[in-house]
Formats: C-alpha cells, structure tokens, sequence
C-alpha cells in the first residue's frame, strides 16, 4: 500500500477510533485524535496526488487541511465550553463530534461520487443531536428542521448520482473527470441538480433556510464546525460535480443572487450568530462563484477566502459562544460594552467580523479580491456590478453590528474560563496570517 | 410485453399508495401506507430482477423489505405511544389538502417529466421513459407530506416516500452499484432513528418567533 493510500485511510479512521474511545475518555482522545489528524492533513499535503480508492487533489488537500485545524480548534474549545450537566453526555457529545470530522473526511477523499453522497447524508446524521447538545424547545426545532431541509436537498441531489451512473457506467470519480462528456441534455441536468440538492447543505439561496437556524441553536464550537467546515466540504463535493462540464451561466448566476440576498438577510438580522449564519451563505457564495468561473485565478480566489473564512468564522463563533455565556442574551441590542467587560473576547469578535467580511490585510480580502477579478475578467459584468454593490452591503451590516455590542458603556469586568477567549482569539490571528502571508509571498514572487 | 404491463401495473399501485398516505389523518395508517408502498416496490425490484437476470436486484428487493419494510416501520410505530394509539394530525383538513396535493403533482410530474426527463431511455428491459413519471409522482407526493403538514411522524413518513422516490428512479433507469443503494438505506434508517429523539421531545413543529429571520 503506497503512503498517500495509507494516509487517506488514517485521516478517516483516526477520529472514528477517537470517538468509540471517547465513550471511555473522551477528553484525552479526542484531543490526541485533533492533533494527530492535524499532522496527517499537513503530511497529505506535502504528498503526491492520489487518484485510487481515494481521489485526493491539490485542491482536496486544502479542504483536508482546513477540516483537521477547525476540528482541533473546535474540540479544543469544546472542553471549556461545555457545561458539565449538558442534555447531551460528553462522552456522546465526542462520539458524535468525532464521527462528523470522520464523514467530512470521507466525502473529501472518496473517489466515488455515490460514496461521497453518503459521506455528505452521514455529516447530517452525526452532527443533527449536535445541535440539541444545551437542549432546548428552540434547538429542537432547529435539529428538526436541519434534519428534514438537508435530508430532503441531498436526497433530490441523489438523482443527480444515478444521472452520472446512467451517463457514464462508473461513479469514479478521476475515471469520470478524465472522460469526455456524453449527451449535453443529461449533463446539465446533473449539473443542475446538484446545485439544488447539495446547495441545500452549502446555503445556496433559496435553499438555504436551515441554516441560520442551525447555527444560531448550536453549541458555539458546532456552529464553528458547520459554519467553517461543513459548508466547505459540501461545496467541495458540489464543485466536484461542476467539472464534469461546467455550466458556467447557471453556477455563476446562482452564486450572485445568493450573495444578493443573503446581504440583504443580513441587514435585518436581530441576533449575531444568526448574523454570522448569514455571513457564511454570503462567503459560501463567493467561493462558489470562484470556482465557477473555473478560471485558476477565480479558483485560488475561492481557496484562499474559505481557508481564511474558516479560521475567521470559527473566531467569530468562539467570541459569540463566550458573548452568549457571559450575558446571557442572543441578541444584538441587549449586548454592550465587550471590548470593556471581557478586552480579548472583545477583540477576537472585532477582529473575526473584520476577516469575514473581507477586510484588509486579511485573507478572505485578497480571496474575494481574486474571485472579484475573475468574475470581471470572464466578462460577467453584470454579475460584476451586482457584487460590487452588495458585498459593502454585508460589510457594513456585520461590522456596524459588531462595533454597537464591542464599544458601549458596559463597565464591569466579566470573568471568563481561563482559556475560551484566547481560543477564540486564535482563529482570527491565523485569518490575519494568510492575508498577510499572500501578500509577502505574492511581492517576494512578483 | 406482459412484462412491461405488469411493471406499469405495479407502478400505478405504487402512485395509488402515496395519494394513501396523503389521505391519512392518523399516524398508524400513515406508517403502515408507507409499510405498503415499500413492499410494492420490493414487488418491482423482484420482477426486474426476473426478467433482466440480476442478483442486485434480487439483493435490493430484500433490503427493502428487511430495512424498510420492517424496520423503518417498526421505528416509527415505536414513536407513536400505546396510551395514544389513535394519535393523528390536529388541525388539518384532509380533502382540501388532497386536492392541492394533486393539482400540485400534476402539474410539477409534467413540468419537470416533459422539460428534462422525457428524452431518457432507461436501460432496464422496459426502454421507455415514461416509465420515470413514477418516480417523480412519488418524489413531488413525499415534498407536498413533508411541508403539507406539522407532525414528526408524518414528515418522516414523507422524507420516506421521497427515498422511495429514488430507490424507484434508479430501477427504472439504471441501478446504481448495490453497495450505494445499501448505504442510502442504512441513511434513512439512522436518520428515521434520530427523529425518534426529537419526537420524544416535540411531536409537531410550528412556526417559531425566534427563528425568524
């Protein structure tokens, strides 16, 4: 068995072993399973392109990594973050965590589009009790909701599967992919309906309703998790399907009207992880539109803003899960004054609202700069012009928002678990790093 | 040619059993509509593994009847509590609903057959696309149950249909690899397990203030 072989199956099975043996101690191995995951992705990355059981590219190996780090940071974060009494016992809470990071894996190096199906149903699967971790009537209904919308989305995205079956005898994936395209009819729609079934579980509008939802009700480090992986991975698999022939107009149509209207949701959100929610269907737009444009310009866009979103994303839900513990309100109006009460939460929630709104020096900037370019240089003025408008819509919703709870008159200080706001301050350090990384690779080069 | 007749024959049986389901207030008869459905599919899946000599169908004919038939079922009668036997779905008129159900299928199953799927040729022995209306008078009957109505039960009786639906499509059109076609089931299975928790907890599902937005 070659190495990369080897290492695809490790990258799967590390965290299914860490979560059977969570059932017993679920602190120690799940933190030994995050790191090691962490230096097989690193190792994956530095290997060869594989294309057996496992399909693993130079674009493959970026979500590979940007799952492993959100994965340790999460379960970092979730060892401060979970009350003791929880609905949900730890030890399950782990199973069921490691399991999710298991079945993102799975879908991002099966070399199988109907086994990559399955690992996008077995994400929804592991994580739906995820969200009903502080259970609640609300979170319930969220779990609920999260099951029924997303089961339904890639249950339609399974005709897509026997569409691909039907058209080329096989669902291997590097088999397909090196293959010349059949009947035009019958690609568009498998196309078309991918797009709608597993842009259910990306947050393409219109289907995006469960969402906010979702996220909102989740333990902070779940919504990282969702927000900063989950979504990914699912476009990953959606963009997968995007190369058997890619039907620019439709793709680069849908990621625009998505960012239009999750801009638009945005700016009448109440509650900030609801917010937040919305700014990963505005990003998750944007990077589907990068690899949209199938132009490498346009797809490097899109790696960067996820990498840098995913950090950024897991920094912004981090300081709302410290916010929502120490006020014990979800609202945007009832909370004052963090930068005062709580000065590194603070920071790590003004600082994650400026790197997913695509602020400089941060990564996600240069990331939807690029897309940004590609867009305009494929000639889609219209769609162009459209961004241009409502990504500063986005970005004055989130940080206008963001700076009424930093600044106020809050003045007592609140005490935090020792760890949670540095944990939360991290991930949107690293978001910084990218951007400023890009930006001295890219003038050392130039 | 018999053959043919008879796969249309138990297609429409098939058709018959969701408009059942739709008809249904009470839950028993909802789980035991969807009990029904899966078997005839089985039905099918052993005609056209007679007639194309395949042991995957064979093979999917028993999946059906063992993960479907009897343990979906099973789960789902588990959710309904003894003490309630004859829970059924509040606040909901029935024929109205069942003549919206078919306005909708009607037109959504012609739409949707004559713009994209009515080119297809199967490569079953059956060579004839209008043989697909099934599957999609089944997936559009499973989408109006599930945002038709408000209780648990009832919409995982509805995301069944819907997998039905499929299992339905790829036997008609050409099946997929059986080891994709087991882990499609083991999905539904888990998923319908998972929905017994949230039942335990909220056995209906209303419009939510806090989830505005």
């Amino acid at each position: 068995m070659n190495p990369e072989v080897l290492e695809g199956f490790a990258v799967i099975l590390v965290p299914v072993i860490a979560g059977i043996l969570s059932l017993k101690e679920h602190r120690l191995s799940s933190i030994a399973a995050s790191g090691i995951e962490v230096l097989i992705s690193i190792a994956i990355f530095f290997s060869g392109d594989t294309s057996g059981i496992f399909y693993i590219n130079h674009v493959s190996k970026v979500f590979i990594i940007m799952v492993a780090s959100v994965y340790l940071l999460s379960t970092i974060y979730s060892m401060e973050y979970l009350e003791k009494d929880t609905w949900l016992r730890h030890s399950y809470y782990f199973l069921l965590f490691n399991f999710f990071t298991a079945s993102m894996m799975f879908a991002l190096t099966i070399n199988n589009y109907g086994l990559m199906w399955v690992g996008i149903e077995a994400t929804t699967i592991s994580s739906a009790i995820l969200i009903m971790t502080e259970k609640t009537e609300i979170s319930t209904e969220a779990t609920w909701r999260y099951i029924l919308i997303v089961s339904a989305g890639v249950t339609f995205a399974f005709i897509s599967i026997i569409l691909i079956y039907y058209n080329f005898g096989t669902l291997d994936v590097s088999t397909i992919l090196s293959m010349a395209p059949g009947d035009s009819l019958i690609l568009r729609l498998i196309i078309s309906i991918s797009l709608v079934g597993f842009g259910t579980k990306v947050g393409i509008f219109p289907v995006h309703t469960w969402l906010p939802d979702a996220h909102s009700e989740s333990p902070a480090p779940v919504s990282a998790m969702f927000s900063g992986v989950l979504l990914p991975t699912a476009l990953y698999v959606v963009y997968t399907i995007y190369r058997i022939d890619e039907f620019h107009e439709l793709y680069i149509w849908a990621g625009t009207v998505s960012v239009v209207f999750a801009s638009i949701f945005l700016g009448a959100q109440r509650k900030y992880k609801r917010m937040f929610a919305y700014s990963t269907m505005e990003n998750m737009s944007i990077a589907l539109l990068g690899f949209a444009t199938g132009s490498a310009v346009g797809i490097a866009g899109a790696l960067l803003l996820l990498v840098a979103h995913s950090f950024g994303k897991a920094s912004a839900f981090y300081s709302s899960g410290n916010v929502l513990k120490s006020y014990g309100e979800k609202d945007i109006d009832r909370v004052t004054g963090v930068i005062r009460a709580m000065p590194v939460t603070g920071s790590s929630l003004l600082m994650s609202s400026l790197a997913v709104t695509g602020t400089p020096p941060f990564g996600t900037f240069f990331g939807e700069f690029l897309v940004l370019y590609a867009v305009y240089s494929g000639g889609y003025i219209i769609q162009f012009i459209l961004l241009a408008i409502f990504i500063p819509v986005a970005f004055i919703s989130v940080n206008y928002n963001v700076t009424r709870m930093a600044f106020g008159h809050e003045s007592k200080k609140i005490e935090q678990k020792n760890g949670m706001p540095y944990i939360a301050l991290a991930p949107a350090v690293i978001s910084l790093a990218i951007g400023i990384g890009f930006l001295v690779v890219t003038y050392a080069l130039v | 040619m018999i053959g043919n007749s008879v796969v249309y024959l138990i297609s429409a049986a098939i058709a018959i059993s969701a408009f059942y389901i739709q008809g249904q207030e009470y839950m028993r008869s909802l789980v035991r509509g969807q009990l029904i459905q899966s078997l005839i599919i089985a039905a099918a899946s052993f005609l056209l593994a007679y007639y194309e000599r395949s042991m995957d169908l064979l093979i999917l004919g028993i999946l059906l009847i063992v993960l479907r038939g009897i343990l979906v079922t099973y789960f789902l009668l588990r959710q309904i509590p003894r003490r309630r036997s004859y829970l059924y779905e509040r606040n909901v008129s029935v024929p109205a609903l069942l003549l919206v159900d078919l306005v909708f299928v009607v037109i959504a199953t012609f739409l949707v057959y004559s713009l994209a799927f009515s080119k297809i040729v199967p490569h079953s022995v059956l060579q004839n696309s209008s043989v697909l209306l099934f599957p999609l008078i089944l997936f559009f009957q499973g989408l109006f149950l599930i945002t038709s109505r408000r209780g648990t039960i009832t919409q995982v009786v509805g995301y069944v249909e819907e997998e039905n639906a499929l299992i339905l499509f790829g036997l008609f059109l050409l099946p997929v690899p059986i080891i994709i076609e087991a882990s499609v089931f083991l999905d539904v299975l888990a998923l319908v397990v998972i929905s017994t928790v949230v039942t335990q907890e909220k056995d209906r599902h209303e419009p939510v203030e806090e989830l505005k937005g």
